[in-house]
Parts: structure tokens; C-alpha cells; sequence
């Protein structure tokens, strides 16, 4: 009791305490500031920074354009600067005099849709903004980022930025992404650009961890690639460098491009608490449909003996009654996830803080996916002295998956249907329980697959970048950033027995169920320690009063260690998930590597007039992975540009419509120093297990310690243009992208002992343009229309390799090399087509494969016999191109007062897909399109398999139009006095595509990132339809 | 803060700045080439590496040439259309072109098989230990033997040599039969000088009797070259109560049983008929049919694959014994000993499978036709179909016993087209065959 009694006493005091405490700090206050921020035609800007200049205070504005800041400030004069993406700032003057309390300022802001006044940052040093710039570089908003509606960075950047190729590789929740800048800069390696997370040089490795046997020669891998990792939530902006007339700062890691990401950081005043939450459901967008024919060709119709390919069997006529399923349904379901974040940013005198916490769960659309992130950030700024200032961020990710084996195997959900005629009760059971045998080849049931496999990855990431920025002395700048990204990463594949006839390359053990083989189990380990330190000195000198000059200087120092290690095993125990229930262990895999890169560059820039602005700059790089003699690189740079609007003729002539030009040339230099593996120069032999001995086989291709990096060389020409006070805007630019010294696993003669040998023998390139037109045919006060439009056009091409025709012979498609053609065109058997271009048919109208004379990969003389039909040698040419003529995007953003409208239609055209999938649904007779109707007796018996070694007969064409985003929001301001604005967005994605693809989705790739094999389905789960509703709130 | 934390920060970022950066770092994760053919280790880790190339996997010389020489030769059914290079050599003809995958593997392969093999035995002929070496030299050579048999029974010219950075010229094909004999006699002649020490024989798979394999193959290959007095030398000098073989295990599976016994999804048998014409197909009574190949009444097809590619750890044999029989008898009957010819034929098909180490047997009557040297060699062809069936020598056996050469009656190709990749890279390519 007593106690009791004494407890709210020490309340009362600890209440009365804070207060009063409070009370006197009110007291202090002296003063508050507050107005409205508009733009042009008086429309509320909401996320304006507020800023009192020198005295470490600030806020934003709310949803309807107010803020209110209060600050301890003595009488005198202030400057107020008002900032916002996409705006030219603007400042207003407040006079504080003593005894008065409350001040007024407003703001009316210009908008500044060229982004002239952005500060973008190249070289990781010291911002330009864009008006200097030289060459081209793309900046997205992170807020378009947020409200793409999807959880991936890179599938959020869609359609944002002028020259990428963003294609979702699949549709799996954790799924894989390739980003193409200006087409495909290498064959060897990877052609993905470098990502950089505020100056960290971050992984995106899509090594496999789970599903590891079915990786084809390092060509196929659509596993997910790290930047999955990222959440969007906390990205200020993305920074896009297509080539090396932009990237060339970067040398030896920019051939692909460079992505530069920054995350949000804090801003002075009251912290901001937004918390943003949504609902998400997948679903498939668009079926196969599946073969309802009520017969088969030939004998049993169900179980273990079942003929699977009766339609391949030509020989078979008789027709037995089935009954057909539809496993599709079963495979699939509608997704449901939900994307939570909240932040917090503030900050006061010489601190500035973000922090943010987001948990993504995501099911996929195949039934027991999902994807689950947990991300943890704080941004911290520090001022330490008025010369110095140290900023930091850390960035922790654990991201789980859990998934299905992906297409590249037929123990896939998608493939294990392809592959078998849909007349099998694949749910059916013995009395045991357990599942039956899909006919009489081994191959495994779907349900096997969707409720026995288990796979499953987790990663663990640590982000860190560490900046200190010293202005030493007048002019003078000094800044450091260190960073490291170090991941760990498991998977695990767990195969149960199957208690049917599997085959053992699908880990089955046969048809006596062999227990040495029946089942398996992987665990693998993927670890990545990177660490980037660059430092750079920049010098600013006003020579003359119209000339100032930049000199920088940098260097930077790259290191990366990586361990891979696996256990396997088959024959799987009962009830044992892990490899030691294995009978059999299977060789593993323990691979180490080391990686170092050093280089230095200058960099001069004049601005002359603050109109013409000349910048050049010599970068020198070396690499580990390169042999002694070849691997110090020097890069060059060189560009300008020219403001011709602001002559002053160009104002007294047609300035009065048209704005704003700039022309500007940029050539740049760059190479691919990470091209190769750290330790591939080296001749080496393998040691792998043979009967209880260790084999040394040496690899199928001889390696060459004379290998260089391959050498980009890129020249941009463009201009940015704005009319009608900004209603109009248009950047424009060509490039002309050559790579030299490409590093190509040449073929050799086997007659050498080896296959291939590795060499700096050909080179590509790749010419374009893009435009991006800005309009804005309405804005009043209350409603506006913004249209944005990107057109690129892109041709790629091989010029010389050492060979004529360079195959690579993959499971799942024909992909070539040929001067000439882009890289990875689809090279094989095609259909004889007489002069009209129809396909000619033999007597019982099923078509035929063109025959004759080769002349030479790329020529050949058909012949036809007597009777008119092809004779001679079957014959092959490029049956098609992964590489699209054009990629484009048209958005359409529609304001009125709260209400916002958005939609993003993404076109891709002139490009084919490798089908592989469509011709297998014939093969096996699960097929709608040919395999029903032979069936039905629609198209002669025999049909499918006569074409079916026609390559041709796979081509589809890829182009599309998808409507990729749609999203109405709106905007309720301020609610109440905690909430200060919240936002209801509908959206959806991926909604419609318009095309004639005679699969899922023609946006798909089963190679993953591959560089090489692009544009092939095989197996990969489709792109979802997603609809979110999301809830935005700011306290 | 003062101007001494100013500097002192400067030269931190400046020492930062001028710390070195490694750039050798040393591949921990594979051995290099001098390292491993600089030591007897080394060595016999590549030796065990040739005999694994040979027999693993799909793209092994030893599914290669059972599937080649199978469909050309109409021993084998086509299970799968999409296998494009399978189906291309099941249809034959001029659908056999130098893209055939089967093919390019069959060469490229073998290449690497004598590549490697050259590696061994002239390095092992450095060691000090010449027991030791003449184990390997003897051991590489039974599969340089092999590699350069098989070049020599598919292709019309064979190279001349293979080595790092050289455009061979070519040879006839019965000049890779004489190498491939040589390369045996100077292993002969090794293994004669120095026994094979038992240090080496513990130190690669069981399975493997190097001395009766490299008679057996001096023999197989004389016959092939139609050096009948030397074949019938080197039959009579083998063993004929030891198996020498190739043995796998779960890790490495016997390649036709993995690729298309277990699978049913690439080729099988093609019927009780082993895809000989009338009367030379196997009586109903021939015993070496079950061993050969197992009947599935339930599910298609009906004759499925057994004897050599029945399970994961079937052995492969290196050579059969009664293959020496049959090439005593071959060789008798061209020399016209047609009495010693038949009494080796029929050792052949009356044969018991319980005197055969592999367990083959016809159990049929001896001999009973007529007995002029055609008909004989004719019976002797008939045999080696049979006793020899899916063991890859047909295609030379229907040449060398003037089987029809006309397209489409006995096979469907004759010799194959050089793989492309060779004749893009190697301007001594020789033309291609019409047939």
C-alpha cells in the first residue's frame, strides 16, 4: 500500500517537471513562420522544403502547399529558401523585430521541367546541375518510384528514363530483372549496368543458391537478382548514365551504364512521421488455355504406362476417349501482399536524420510463393564545423523467398504442365496415399512440384556508406566516401522422394524408384564482401570574370571477396530436408574469389559565360582479374555545351516561344574491367569424382593470359529544348556506341583439345536515339495535364567476330552470333514459302522446311523438285531477334484539385520471342493451338511432328503495348492536427498488353540477366496483374 | 575546431588515397596446368579425367557413339522428336549436317580425349617410377586407342595431329586406324619393359585389365584395318575368362541407362529385329536377344533397352571376349580357313551366358549353312551384329563386310559430315561426304 501511495506522487513530479520544462521552451519561442507555396497558377505545391538559411531550421509543406515553423531567432534579417524537385527555387525575406511573433511568407514557384537547376551527381564527387551538362543523364523522382505500385526498384523504373530496356524476367514475387542501357554493351559478361546506393558500389548478383544443377553453362540464370533487396520507399532518386560518353567517370565498370541510387535524407525542422500501407493482389493476367479434345492418339489413357507425346507418335491413329484437366488452374492462384513503411526524417541545427522500417510480403501467383523484405535504414547528417561535415547511412535487408524451381527445369510448376498431355487426374492417390506416375516417360507430376518441393532463400545485407565532405580552405573541396555491401545468402532445395517413376535428371529414381537416386537436397551459400573508398579533391578557380574553372581529382580503390559453397546430395531418406539424409552425396561446390580495382582520374571543366561549358577528363584503372601486361586501362572524356538561348539575339528573336536550347556532344571511353572471372586467364584442370577417384579434366575452353578488357567508346550528340513557358520540352539525343576488343569465347577447332578459347576478337555496336517529349496542354489553378512521351530506337549489331556463325547450343533455344545481326538472334531451320511469301505445303497441306543450298550462314539458294516442293540440304538462317526495333512509354498525369490521375502505357516492338514453351503444349498435346485440332481431326494426323525440328515454328513475335500503370489518388490534406496530409491511391499494373504472343507474356526471360540468351519461354511464370490500394499519411 | 583537426583529417584521406592495392591474387579453387602435368599425382588425376570424358554423360564419347552409329545403322528407335540432333541423325541423309550436336560432341570429345592422353604419356615418359609410368602411359593409351578409333570409323580424313594453337592437316581414315594400333604397340612395348606397378593400379577405378584391353584393341583395330594376321595375333594373345570395363556408380551414372534407359525419352531398342534386314535377324531362340533388350508389355514401347545401359551402375565393357572370337573367325575365313573360321563362330553361337564373363550367351545350334567363304563372313557379319549390338562398330562392320552402301537399305549414312565447328576454324577441313 504504501508503495502504491508513493508511485503517483513520483509521477506527478516527473509530469509537472516535463511541463514546466516545456512551458519554459515555449516561452523561448519567439517566433513562427508560415505561408503557402504555389506553383505557377496559384495550385498548391505540396513537399516543399522550407528552409531558413544559416540557421539550421526548416519543414516542408503539407498537402495543400502550408507550412508553419516555428524558431528561436533574434531580430534581424532572414533569407527563407523554398526547394522542390522539379521546381526552381525561390526565396522570400522575413525581418524579425522584436515583440512580434508571427510572420508571413509565401511562395510562388517556377516549374523547371528540363531539370536545368538538378543537381546531378557524376563521379560520385561534387554535384553539376544539369545545365552544365555535357552529356545526357536521366534523373526519376522517388516518388514516381513509390507510386509505381510495384515492390522492385528496377520494375518501378519501367518506362522512366530515355534508353533502358527494363524487362521483368519473370513473374515470380522475388523475381529477376535485366536492365538494358542503349542494348547490350558485351557478350561475355554481364551487361547489366553498375548500381551505386549514395556512393556504395552495391551487388546485384542473381547467383544461384537454390535450383543450382539447372544452370546451363552460365548462360540461364533468372534467379533474382540482388537489388530485390532495395526498398523503394527510401529513395530520394535514381541517376541514369546509358553509356560512357556519360559514365566514363566511372572507366572500368561503366560499359553497361551506371544506375545511381539516393536514398532520402533528413531535412531541418519538426520531424515528419509518413507511414504508407497497401493491399496488393496478383493475379495471372492472361491464360494458355489447354486442349479439350475428347480423344487421344493410341492406348492407355491414364497412369504409369500412359503414352505422354501420342502426338509426336505419328504412327498411332486409333483414338482412345479421355478425359481432359485443366492443371493450369491448379498451379496458379491470386496473390495477396501487402507493402508497409514508415519513416520518420527531421533534423535540427547541425543534425539531419532519416530512419525508415518496411516489411513486404508479397505471394506470387504460383501457389505456395512468396517474397518477404524487412528493411531498416537511418541517414544521418552531421555538420561538424562550417568547413566540415560528415554524413553516414546504413541500410539493413532481410529478404526470404520462398519459391518453386524455375522454368529452366521440368520440375517447374509451368514446365511440369507443359511438358505432359492434360488427359492424366494428376490428383489422384494410391491407397498409401501417394501420387501416381504422369505416363509412362518419368516426368514429374505437377503436384509433386506444387506441394512436396520445397525451396527456399534468405539473404541477410548490410549496406553502409560512409561521406566526409572538408572545404579545407576558399575554393576548396575535399570529399571521402567509403562503402560496403556485404550480403549472405542461403538457399535450400529440398526434393522429396517421388513415390512414382521420375526420371533421374529430374532427380527421380526411375522406374524401380532407386533409392540411390529418388529425391534431393541443396544447401548453397553465397557471400559478398564489397568495399569502395573514393576520395576527389575539387578546386574551384574564377579565372576571369566570365570564365570559372573545376579541376578535380580522384581516386578510388574497389575491392570485392566472394565465397560460394554448396552441398548436395540424391537418394533422399524418408522425413530428411537436409543433404545429410542423402545416400548419395553429389560433388559440391567451394569457390573463392578476390577482386581488386584501383584508378584515378582528373577532370577539368570551364564554364565560360555560364552558357558554354567545356569539360574533359582522363581516367586510369587497373584490375586483378587481368593479366600484369594488360590490365592498366586509361579512359578518356570529353564534352560540351552550349545554352543558345541565352544569347541575346536568341532572345530578341524567337525567345519569345521558344525558351530554352541546349546543345551539347559528349565523348567518353570505357571498359569492362570486372569482364571476366577473377581468376578465368588462368589454364587450369578440374578436379571432379570418378568412381571413387579424383579425375583433373581440363575445361572445353583455353583460357588466354592476354586478355584486355573490352573498350567502349561512345559519342552523344543532343539538345534540350523548352517552348511556351515550359509547356513544351524536348531533349533529344544520338549516340553512336562502339565496343572494340570484345571478349568472345571464340570457337577453335577441337582438333586444338579444345572447344574454345577466350579472346579480344570482335566488336559490337550500338546506334540510337531517344526522345522525350514533355507537354502540358492544360494547367489552370485547379487542373492539370501533363503528357510524357520516351521513343527509343536502338540497333544493335555484331560487326566482327572471329567466325562467321557463333551457335551456342542452349536447352532452350537457338542463339547465335552473325555479323550483321544483333546479339543473340534466333538462327535455325525455317518454312519453305514460295514467291508470294505462302508457306508451301506437301499433298496432305501440312507445311514443309525449307531445303536446298547453304552458301553461308546467312545465304542459301532454295531448291524445289519435281512436284515444286523443297529439295536439297535443310537450310537455316536468323529466324529472328531479341533485340526490339523501338521501346516507348506515353504517361498521361491528370490533377485535379485532390484527385490525381496516372497511366504509363509501355510499348516494346519489332522483337521476337523463342517460344520453346508453345511448340512443347503442341508436342505433348496439352496445346489449344495445333494439338487440339489434330485431335479434333482439324489439321492433318501427323501435323505437329512433321514441323516440329522447324525451328521457325517457335518464333513469335514480342512486341507489345501493356498498359503498365493506372492509378487514381486522392489527396485529403490536412485531416486533423496530428495528421497533416493523407493520400488514397487505387492502382494496378501490368493491367492489359495488346499483342499477338501465343503464350503468357511476351515480356519474359528465361535466361535471367543473361546477356546472351534474351527473349526466350521456357518455363518462366508470367508477369502478374497487381491491383493495390494504398493508404499515405504524414504526421 | 582547430586547424590542426583540419590537417589531420586532410592527411588521413591522403594516406587513404596512397595505400597500395593487391592485384595478384592466387586461384585457390583449381590446379594449374604445369602444376598437374608436372607431377605423377597430377597425372593420374588427368588419366582418371580421360577415362571419365570418355564414358560420362551426354556429351561422353561413349553415348555419342552409341547413338550415332545406333541410328545410322537402324539399331535404335527415336523416342523424341524435340531432340532435334537425335531425330536429325534418326532421319539421316542430308539431315545429318555439321551442326549435328551428337556429332560435334562425338568429335570434339574425342579430341579432347587424345589431347589429354598425349599429355599423360609424354609426360609420364619423364617419370623416374617406370612402373609407375608405363601404368599410365598404358592406361591414357587404351583411350586414345578408342577416341582415334572412333574419328577413324566416322569420317572419311582424320587430323593429323591435335595440339594447342596447330590447324591439322588430315589423313585417310585407315591411317588413324594405324595410328591407333601404333599408339597401342608403343604401349605394348611399355608395359612389356616395365610391369605395371600395383602403387598405380590402386590409385585409378576398378574395372579396367590395361594388358588384356591393349591386345584387345590391337586386335579390334588390325581387324578394322584389314590387317586380318595381326588381329588374329593380338585375339588369341587376350584373355578370354577377364572383363576389363568401364564401372559407374550414382555420381557418375552409366550414360545410356541416365540418358535413355531411365528417361525413355531419347532412343531405345528398335525391335527384336536389332534392325537387321530378313535373314540376318536373330532366330527367335537367340538368347542374346533378353540380354540385350526386356520387353514391357505394359507401356510403349514394347523393346526397351537392357544388357550394357540397363541400370545406373550397368559396366561398360572396353571390349567384349567373344568379340576376340569373332574377329579369330573373321580372320580365319579371309584367310580361307574356313574350318577354323566356323569352329570360332560357333565357340560364338553355342555359347552358354554362364561361360561368358559378361554373361552373353546365344545358346544356339553350331553352323549349318552353307560353307563357302561368303556365306561364312556373312554369318560372321550377322554375329558381330548381334553379339556386339549397340556397341558402336557396326558402321565399319557393314563397310568392311560389304554390306549394300546404297542410302536408305541397310543405314542411312555412310560417313559423317565434319563438324562445322572444325571446318570454321581449320581451313585443312576436308569435303564433306554425299552420303
Amino acid at each position: 500500500m504504501r508503495t502504491n501511495l508513493k508511485r503517483p506522487k513520483l509521477v506527478h513530479v516527473l509530469l509537472l517537471t516535463v511541463v514546466s520544462g516545456l512551458l519554459s521552451f515555449t516561452l523561448q519561442a519567439q517566433v513562427s513562420i508560415s505561408g503557402k507555396v504555389t506553383g505557377k497558377n496559384g495550385e498548391a505545391l505540396p513537399g516543399i522544403s522550407v528552409v531558413v538559411r544559416n540557421q539550421g531550421v526548416g519543414t516542408t509543406t503539407d498537402g495543400s502547399g502550408n507550412y508553419a515553423l516555428t524558431a528561436d531567432l533574434p531580430a534581424g534579417s532572414y533569407v527563407i529558401d523554398f526547394t522542390g524537385s522539379g521546381y526552381k527555387g525561390s526565396q522570400a525575406t522575413v525581418n524579425v523585430a522584436a515583440g512580434v511573433a508571427a510572420y508571413k511568407a509565401d511562395a510562388r514557384l517556377e516549374t523547371d521541367a528540363l531539370g536545368l537547376e538538378e543537381v546531378v551527381v557524376t563521379g560520385t564527387s561534387l554535384g553539376t546541375t544539369k545545365r552544365q551538362l555535357g552529356n545526357y543523364v536521366a534523373t526519376v523522382k522517388g516518388d514516381l518510384i513509390s507510386k509505381s505500385g510495384s515492390p522492385n526498384v528496377l520494375a518501378a523504373l519501367q518506362g522512366k528514363t530515355p534508353g533502358a530496356q527494363i524487362i521483368q524476367n519473370t513473374g515470380d514475387p522475388g523475381g529477376s530483372m535485366s536492365v538494358r542501357l542503349r542494348g547490350v554493351s558485351t557478350i561475355s559478361s554481364s551487361s547489366e549496368p553498375l548500381y551505386i546506393i549514395d556512393g556504395t558500389i552495391v551487388s546485384n548478383s542473381a547467383r544461384r543458391v537454390t535450383n543450382t544443377q539447372s544452370d546451363y553453362g552460365g548462360f540461364i540464370s533468372p534467379a533474382p537478382n540482388r537489388l530485390v533487396d532495395i526498398n523503394p520507399a527510401d529513395i530520394e532518386r535514381i541517376e541514369v548514365l546509358n553509356g560512357a560518353a556519360a559514365a566514363a567517370i566511372y572507366g572500368s565498370r561503366a560499359n553497361s551504364g551506371v544506375v545511381q541510387i539516393f536514398t532520402k535524407r533528413g531535412s531541418s525542422g519538426a520531424p515528419v512521421v509518413s507511414l504508407s500501407t497497401n493491399v496488393m493482389v496478383s493475379q495471372l493476367r492472361k491464360g494458355v488455355g489447354y486442349n479439350t479434345a475428347p480423344t487421344k492418339f493410341g492406348g492407355p489413357t491414364d497412369g504409369p504406362t500412359a503414352q505422354t507425346q501420342d502426338i509426336l507418335t505419328p504412327a498411332l491413329t486409333n483414338t482412345t476417349p479421355v478425359t481432359r484437366y485443366d492443371y493450369w488452374d491448379y498451379i496458379f492462384q491470386q496473390g495477396i501482399g501487402t507493402d508497409n513503411n514508415v519513416s520518420i526524417r527531421g533534423g535540427k541545427d547541425k543534425t539531419k536524420y532519416f530512419a525508415s522500417a518496411s516489411y513486404l510480403y508479397n505471394q506470387g501467383i504460383i501457389k505456395n510463393t512468396d517474397f518477404k523484405r524487412f528493411s531498416f535504414r537511418v541517414n544521418l547528417d552531421q555538420e561538424l564545423a562550417k568547413w566540415a561535415s560528415l554524413n553516414v547511412g546504413l541500410n539493413y535487408i532481410n529478404s526470404r523467398a520462398n519459391e518453386k524451381p524455375d522454368g529452366n527445369s521440368f520440375y517447374s510448376p509451368i514446365n511440369s504442365v507443359t511438358i505432359i498431355g492434360n488427359f492424366h487426374d494428376i490428383w489422384k492417390r494410391d491407397g498409401n496415399g501417394n501420387l501416381l506416375a504422369v505416363g509412362e516417360r518419368g516426368r514429374v507430376n505437377p503436384v509433386s512440384v506444387i506441394e512436396d518441393i520445397k525451396q527456399a532463400q534468405e539473404t541477410n545485407r548490410i549496406i553502409t556508406s560512409f561521406g566526409l565532405k572538408l572545404k579545407p580552405f576558399k575554393d576548396f573541396t575535399v570529399d571521402y566516401t567509403m562503402g560496403i555491401d556485404n550480403l549472405a545468402q542461403n538457399g535450400q532445395t529440398y526434393i522429396p522422394p517421388y513415390a512414382y517413376n521420375a526420371s533421374p535428371g529430374f532427380w527421380g529414381g526411375g522406374l524401380t524408384l532407386d533409392p540411390t537416386l529418388n529425391g534431393y537436397a541443396s544447401t548453397g551459400n553465397n557471400q559478398q564482401f564489397l568495399i569502395n573508398h573514393e576520395i576527389n579533391g575539387t578546386l574551384n578557380k574564377r579565372i576571369t570574370d566570365k570564365i570559372v574553372s573545376t579541376t578535380q581529382v580522384g581516386y578510388s580503390l574497389q575491392y570485392e571477396r566472394g565465397l560460394y559453397s554448396m552441398l548436395q546430395g540424391r537418394g533422399m531418406a524418408p522425413l530428411v530436408q537436409t543433404v545429410q539424409g542423402a545416400s548419395t552425396v553429389l560433388p559440391g561446390s567451394d569457390d573463392r574469389s578476390e577482386i581488386s580495382i584501383s584508378g584515378a582520374y582528373l577532370q577539368q571543366n570551364f564554364k565560360i559565360n555560364n552558357r558554354l561549358f567545356i569539360t574533359g577528363a582522363v581516367r586510369f584503372d587497373g584490375s586483378s582479374v587481368f593479366g600484369a601486361e594488360q590490365r592498366n586501362q586509361t579512359y578518356f572524356k570529353l564534352s560540351g555545351s552550349y545554352v543558345l538561348s541565352d544569347e541575346g539575339f536568341w532572345k530578341n528573336s524567337v525567345g519569345s516561344w521558344w525558351d530554352y536550347l541546349k546543345l551539347r556532344a559528349a565523348y567518353g571511353e570505357s571498359g569492362n574491367l570486372t569482364g571476366i572471372g577473377a581468376y578465368s586467364r588462368f589454364n587450369i584442370y578440374q578436379a571432379s569424382p570418378m568412381v571413387g577417384r579424383t579425375a583433373l579434366i581440363s575445361p572445353g575452353q583455353l583460357a588466354n593470359e592476354n586478355v584486355k578488357p573490352e573498350t567502349q567508346k561512345e559519342l552523344e550528340i543532343g539538345a534540350d529544348m523548352s517552348f511556351v513557358g515550359g509547356r513544351v520540352n524536348l531533349t533529344v539525343n544520338w549516340y553512336d556506341k562502339k565496343v572494340e576488343d570484345l571478349l568472345i569465347s571464340r570457337f577453335i577447332n577441337p582438333t586444338q583439345g579444345y572447344t574454345s578459347l577466350l579472346g579480344n576478337v570482335g566488336s559490337l555496336s550500338n546506334k540510337g536515339f531517344e526522345i522525350a517529349l514533355g507537354l502540358v496542354p492544360v494547367q489552370t489553378k485547379d487542373f492539370s495535364w501533363n503528357v510524357d512521351v520516351i521513343y527509343n530506337r536502338n540497333r544493335n549489331r555484331v560487326v566482327n567476330t572471329p567466325q562467321g556463325l557463333i551457335q551456342y547450343n542452349l536447352p532452350a533455344g537457338a542463339v547465335s552470333l552473325l555479323p550483321g545481326y544483333g546479339v543473340g538472334v534466333f538462327y535455325g531451320f525455317f518454312f519453305a514459302r514460295d514467291a508470294n511469301g505462302n508457306e508451301i505445303k506437301n499433298a496432305s497441306g501440312i507445311p514443309l522446311q525449307e531445303r536446298g543450298t547453304q552458301n553461308s550462314p546467312a545465304t542459301f539458294t532454295p531448291a524445289r523438285d519435281g512436284n515444286g516442293l523443297p529439295t536439297g540440304t535443310p537450310l537455316r538462317r536468323v529466324i529472328g531477334d531479341p533485340n526490339p526495333d523501338w521501346t516507348g512509354t506515353l504517361t498521361n498525369t491528370l490533377n485535379y484539385k485532390r484527385l490525381q490521375f496516372r497511366m504509363q502505357l509501355d510499348a516494346v516492338q519489332g522483337n521476337e520471342v523463342f517460344n520453346a514453351d508453345f511448340r512443347t503444349r503442341q508436342g505433348v498435346g496439352n496445346g489449344v493451338e495445333f494439338a487440339e485440332k489434330e485431335h479434333r481431326g482439324e489439321i492433318p494426323r501427323g501435323y505437329i511432328s512433321t514441323i516440329y525440328a522447324i525451328e521457325e515454328w517457335r518464333i513469335d513475335d514480342g512486341s507489345f503495348v501493356k498498359l503498365r500503370e493506372l492509378s487514381l489518388g486522392y489527396s485529403f490534406g490536412r485531416v486533423n492536427r496530428f495528421i497533416s496530409d493523407m493520400t488514397l491511391t487505387a492502382s494496378g499494373r501490368n493491367l492489359i498488353s495488346w499483342d499477338s504472343y501465343r503464350g503468357f507474356d511476351p515480356e519474359t526471360n528465361a535466361g535471367g540477366g543473361s546477356t546472351i540468351a534474351r527473349g526466350i519461354d521456357f518455363g518462366n511464370v508470367p508477369i502478374p496483374r497487381t491491383f493495390a490500394l494504398t493508404l499515405n499519411a504524414k504526421f | 575546431m582547430r586547424t590542426t583537426h583540419k590537417w589531420t583529417m586532410i592527411l588521413a584521406l591522403a594516406a587513404t588515397a596512397v595505400t597500395g592495392c593487391k592485384k595478384d591474387f592466387s586461384n585457390p579453387n583449381d590446379a594449374t596446368l604445369d602444376q598437374t602435368l608436372g607431377s605423377p599425382v597430377g597425372l593420374t588425376g588427368v588419366a582418371v579425367g580421360i577415362q571419365k570424358l570418355y564414358a560420362n554423360g551426354r556429351a561422353g564419347s561413349i553415348y555419342n557413339l552409341v547413338c550415332a552409329n545406333g541410328f545410322s545403322t537402324y539399331e535404335l528407335s527415336n523416342r523424341n522428336t524435340g531432340n532435334v540432333d537425335e531425330t536429325n541423325l534418326f532421319n539421316g541423309g542430308q539431315f545429318v549436317d555439321g551442326n549435328n550436336a551428337v556429332l560435334a560432341n562425338l568429335w570434339a570429345n574425342n579430341m579432347k580425349v587424345i589431347f589429354d592422353a598425349n599429355n599423360v604419356i609424354n609426360n609420364a615418359e619423364k617419370l623416374g617410377d617406370k612402373g609407375y609410368a608405363s601404368g599410365l602411359i598404358g592406361y591414357a593409351s587404351i583411350f586414345k586407342a578408342l577416341a582415334m578409333g572412333s574419328l577413324a570409323e566416322f569420317w572419311e580424313q582424320v587430323p593429323d595431329t591435335v595440339g594447342i594453337g596447330l590447324q591439322p592437316k588430315f589423313v585417310a581414315r585407315s591411317e588413324g586406324y594405324a595410328r591407333a594400333i601404333a599408339a597401342l604397340n608403343k604401349a605394348q612395348a611399355a608395359i612389356a619393359a616395365n610391369p605395371i606397378s600395383a602403387d598405380f593400379l590402386s590409385r585409378i577405378p576398378g574395372g579396367i585389365d590395361i594388358p588384356n584391353s591393349i591386345q584387345a584393341l590391337r586386335a579390334r583395330y588390325n581387324g578394322f584395318a584389314g590387317n586380318h594376321a595381326a588381329a588374329l595375333a593380338a585375339a588369341g594373345a587376350v584373355n578370354l575368362a577377364v572383363r576389363s570395363e568401364m564401372r559407374f556408380d550414382a555420381i557418375t551414372p552409366n550414360p545410356i541407362f541416365n540418358v535413355s534407359t531411365a528417361t525413355n525419352n531419347v532412343f531405345q531398342v528398335r525391335d527384336s529385329t536389332m534392325g537387321l534386314p530378313v535373314g540376318l535377324q536373330p532366330s527367335a531362340a537367340d538368347r542374346r536377344v533378353p540380354f540385350y533388350m526386356s520387353i514391357n508389355t505394359a507401356a510403349a514401347p514394347r523393346w526397351r533397352i537392357n544388357g550394357f545401359g540397363a541400370a545406373l551402375t550397368s559396366v561398360w565393357p572396353v571390349y567384349l571376349p567373344s568379340e576376340m572370337t569373332l574377329i579369330r573367325a573373321e580372320a580365319f575365313a579371309r584367310a580361307n580357313d574356313l574350318t577354323n573360321a566356323v569352329t570360332e563362330l560357333n565357340r560364338v553361337l553355342t555359347k552358354r551366358a554362364s561361360q561368358d564373363p559378361f554373361g552373353i550367351g546365344a545358346e544356339l545350334p553350331a553352323y549349318a549353312g552353307p560353307t563357302t567363304q561368303a556365306d561364312i563372313l556373312t554369318e560372321i557379319y550377322r554375329n558381330r551384329c548381334i553379339e556386339l549390338y549397340m556397341q558402336g562398330w557396326k558402321m565399319e562392320d557393314l563397310r568392311r563386310f560389304g554390306r549394300s552402301n546404297a542410302p536408305n537399305v541397310e543405314k542411312n549414312r555412310n560417313f559423317y559430315p565434319y563438324p562445322f565447328r572444325e571446318r570454321d576454324n581449320n581451313p585443312n577441313t576436308p569435303a564433306d561426304p554425299a552420303f
